[in-house]
């Protein structure tokens, strides 16, 4: 819930009164300016000598302050509807991305924050990309974009032979039909997105590893080993999860630049910040045994120079 | 004149030369953790960025900081859990936080009490933005892969909440006081250039 103050100075209290009569001041100024911003747009859109650059960055930020006062305005009837008041619907000026995250907190009021999502490499936590969206949607509505733009990083390779997408493993959250679905399409498995709370299979059987490519329809282009590895993997997925852990030691869990693009620039420092220390590890094979073990599956790491034994003559 | 322009601060001085390469011990965990940027890549990226959406008119000034200082100062931020103005204070005593930033070689000054203020840093993190962002983690993630070091086979997707944190020191605070500074010390300059005699 949003606090008005420090917390360390007492118990913040939530003055819903307050933030009404705030927002109410804020639509009649926008009133005024709205007016005026669309005077602007059309002054803009007509013949005003200005470069083409300039004249695209400026309607840029006129839509996207218009916007802001459309969000504010929309949030605002909700509230004003005579239904009874979610206490996280609150209006922020400052900062209209801001969401509440109902997410893993379980014994305290919502907060008010982001929620970034990331896709990593099962073994070492190397995250290829991040999202970090407006708002608080599904957590299924992040796997397409950030799957995206991994695809677009292996598109950029040089080498003849590109790396593919095997397998994706995730939460509870993701158990989406159409995205099964999308990702069967693109020559994903996804026996790692559970579908009940009951734990997956580590080894299947070789009817079911059959079952799997039959279900997702991928045959041909998946091996039997393969679908053995995303099993494991999305078995694992609890245990190799401590890179967010780590991301969360390197001041991700606290956002400090303002608004939008200011989350973007802190999580996307942070991750590349996270994604070199992991490099190192990985130089210096300083993995767990579990991620080793994963690594010398998809034939990543090199021979253990330790067991080569040099003949004695 | 512009900020960045106006707050350049040369590493140059007048007493003995260091090698920063060869100071700092190739096992140092900062150095090994530099040397894993795809620097030149990353570079050219938010130099492109910068000139497409900022083109300068001018070529007269001050050559701005090299980016490869700013970009390895903001990321050396995270990676050591410092301030704007904590990180560019290591960056004048630190010998490794230099070799990081690409720093080959230093003229020791002891008078010089900075190499980069934090206002520029400030500056050059307000001209970052999402296409941006997105490109530099791309090409982080396409040079692990050219290296063989990260496979995509099986990736793992997650979310986890974030919440807006408190920024005592915030941009526009650094900016203003920066600002405070510069009259500040204009107005002191200004007795003592009177004082001095004419020749």
């Amino acid at each position: 819930m949003r606090r008005f103050g420090r917390q360390c100075r007492g118990h913040g209290k939530v003055f819903v009164k307050l933030v009404r009569e705030t927002e109410q001041q804020l639509l009649e100024v926008g009133q005024q300016v709205l007016p005026l911003a669309q005077a602007a747009q059309e002054h803009l859109d007509g013949k005003t000598p200005m470069p083409r650059e300039v004249q695209r960055r400026l309607a840029a930020q006129l839509t996207d302050a218009m916007e802001s006062h459309q969000r504010v305005a929309k949030q605002s009837r909700r509230l004003t509807q005579g239904k009874k008041l979610a206490h996280y619907k609150i209006v922020n000026a400052y900062d209209g991305t801001i969401a509440p995250i109902c997410k893993g907190k379980s014994n305290c009021p919502a907060q008010f924050g982001k929620k970034p999502g990331l896709i990593a490499e099962m073994a070492s936590g190397f995250t290829f990309a991040l999202h970090l969206p407006v708002g608080n949607p599904a957590d299924a509505s992040y796997v397409l974009p950030l799957v995206d733009k991994v695809q677009h990083a292996i598109a950029q390779v040089s080498d003849r032979r590109k790396p593919v997408i095997h397998s994706l493993a995730g939460d509870l959250a993701l158990n989406d039909a159409a995205l099964r679905a999308t990702l069967h399409g693109r020559g994903i498995l996804t026996v790692g997105i559970p579908r009940t709370i009951e734990p997956l299979t580590p080894s299947p059987t070789q009817a079911e590893v059959h079952h799997i490519l039959q279900e997702a329809g991928l045959h041909r282009q998946r091996t039997p080993h393969q679908v053995h590895l995303a099993c494991a993997c999305g078995y694992s997925r609890p245990v190799v999860e401590s890179f967010i852990e780590n991301l969360l030691c390197r001041g991700a869990a606290h956002i400090r630049y303002k608004g939008h693009r200011g989350a973007l620039v802190h999580m996307g420092m942070t991750v590349m910040a996270h994604n070199a220390a992991t490099l190192v590890r990985i130089e210096l094979n300083q993995l767990s045994k579990r991620a080793q073990k994963l690594r010398r599956l998809l034939g990543l790491k090199p021979s253990n120079i330790n067991q080569y034994k040099v003949k004695k003559n | 004149m512009r900020l960045l322009r106006h707050l350049q601060h040369w590493l140059t001085g007048r007493g003995p030369q260091i090698c920063v390469g060869d100071f700092v011990p190739e096992a140092h965990p900062l150095r090994q953790w530099a040397d894993t940027f795809p620097w030149a890549a990353l570079v050219a990226a938010v130099d492109r960025s910068v000139a497409q959406r900022f083109p300068t008119k001018t070529t007269r000034g001050r050559a701005p900081i090299a980016t490869r200082v700013l970009l390895a100062l903001e990321l050396l931020k995270h990676e050591l859990s410092c301030s704007d103005e904590q990180i560019c204070s290591r960056l004048r005593t630190d010998l490794a936080v230099m070799y990081a930033c690409g720093i080959t070689e230093v003229q020791v000054e002891r008078v010089q009490g900075h190499f980069v203020l934090p206002e520029v840093l400030a500056q050059f993190r307000g001209r970052l933005d999402e296409v941006l962002m997105e490109e530099l983690l791309s090409l982080q993630a396409t040079a692990a892969l050219e290296a063989g070091l990260v496979s995509p086979a099986h990736l793992v997707v997650d979310t986890f909440p974030s919440e807006q944190g408190s920024q005592r020191v915030n941009d526009a605070a650094t900016l203003y006081k920066a600002k405070k500074k510069s009259s500040r010390s204009s107005r002191t300059s200004l007795p003592r250039a009177r004082r001095r005699p004419r020749r």
